[in-house]
């Protein structure tokens, strides 16, 4: 019995240094990291925006969109970017999405995903992105018999990637066309 | 005392003789840059468990000296982790799952139960930095080998307004491109595995 409490306790010592370590390194890199992120999505709702000025994130208290921004043109709202959440092949997606205010998505990037690399990780390339563009609601290809056959060849063994992007990418546009354009 | 160091460069290279590690080398060494990444975290996290493990081998008990271990190299691992997102963020996502799966890198808890637990600090960290430059030694090779082939460019680190990618005339126009996909992978890996068999065999040979 006293072995074995030695034995636990000598394993726990050893864990409470490493954490207490690893909490050490990460006061100095958290600040850091925290800077890169931030400078990321800065570029990226900037690549994403219809144009107009970008307003402050808002919570949408939604399943799907986590949040919003609105994009204010010249003298009415220019389009919306929205903060997606959907479910890929190995864990969650973000997603960036900006819509026109009737829905439909103008430009799209992948933040955030744990899908495999050389298959659905291709999600996070542009031309992966560009067969969304323009369709709203359920007309956004969500299956790959809605694409040609080059398409559909180009996402082939990633089927689950891509509508799990779609079908994010619709509940963003029935969102969008629910505010109607307010 | 010199052998500890030497060794792992040819005579027992990770890669190549041990066979340990392979994952990792045949995943991450599609571009060169890549591979110095990967080499750079595993001579750290080698450095640091090896250092710890041989100075606790008395201190840990036999029982659960696995799981010390692996508490070990993962406290090393996240460190990495950290310390390149915060600072090399590039490197950070072109490595991608590939640095949390230096914690299961074969190569690193290898030693820890081959030779750090049975041997002194100074011969451990001798241990560690050959195994380390000897597997950086194999992406290496394994990369250059394949980026070459297979994209036609030589991928280095970026200084100021450089990119760092050579590109070689010719090749990066039409390359063979299955050299930087995972089959290409398994040809380059297995030749590279055949010449160091065949030199070994060569060497055998000689002295009879």
């Amino acid at each position: 019995m006293t072995d074995m409490l030695k034995t636990g306790s000598k394993l726990a010592l050893i864990c409470a240094v490493a954490a207490f370590c690893l909490g050490a390194v990460n006061t100095v890199t958290e600040p850091k990291i925290a800077e890169f992120r931030a400078a990321k999505l800065k570029a990226a709702l900037e690549q994403v925006s219809p144009g107009g000025v970008i307003g402050e994130e808002t919570e949408a208290g939604d399943a799907v969109v986590l949040s919003y921004y609105v994009v204010a043109g010249v003298d009415d709202v220019s389009g919306y970017i929205l903060n997606l959440k959907g479910s890929g092949y190995a864990g969650n997606l973000i997603i960036l999405a900006s819509y026109s205010p009737d829905g439909k998505v103008l430009g799209s990037v992948l933040m955030e995903d744990e899908e495999t690399p050389g298959l659905g990780k291709e999600a996070e390339k542009d031309w992966y992105m560009k067969k969304y563009l323009g369709f709203s609601g359920k007309d956004i290809p969500s299956a790959k018999r809605q694409l040609s056959q080059s398409d559909s060849d180009a996402i082939s063994g990633a089927t689950i990637t891509f509508s799990a992007v779609a079908k994010a990418l619709i509940s963003g546009s029935d969102f969008v066309i629910a505010k109607g354009g307010m | 005392m010199l052998k500890d160091f030497t060794k792992g460069f040819v005579k027992e290279n990770p890669v190549f003789v041990l066979a340990l590690g392979l994952c990792p080398a045949l995943g991450v060494t599609s571009k060169v840059v890549n591979a110095l990444g990967m080499g750079a975290g595993v001579i750290f996290v080698l450095l640091g468990s090896n250092i710890f493990v041989s100075v606790l081998k008395n201190f840990i008990p036999e029982k659960v000296r696995i799981p010390a271990y692996i508490v070990i190299i993962a406290s090393f691992v996240t460190i990495v982790e950290m310390v390149m997102e915060a600072f090399v963020p590039a490197l950070f996502e072109s490595l991608g799952v590939f640095v949390p799966l230096i914690v299961v890198n074969c190569v690193i808890l290898g030693r820890a139960e081959a030779f750090a637990n049975k041997n002194s600090v100074k011969s451990s960290i001798l241990d560690a930095l050959g195994m380390g430059i000897g597997f950086t030694f194999a992406l290496l090779i394994i990369a250059f080998i394949r980026e070459v082939l297979g994209s036609g460019t030589i991928s280095l680190i970026p200084i100021g307004t450089w990119d760092g990618i050579v590109s070689i005339p010719g090749l990066s126009k039409s390359p063979a491109r299955v050299f930087s996909l995972a089959a290409g992978a398994l040809l380059v890996m297995g030749y590279l595995k055949a010449l160091f068999n065949w030199a070994e065999l060569k060497k055998a040979g000689a002295k009879k």
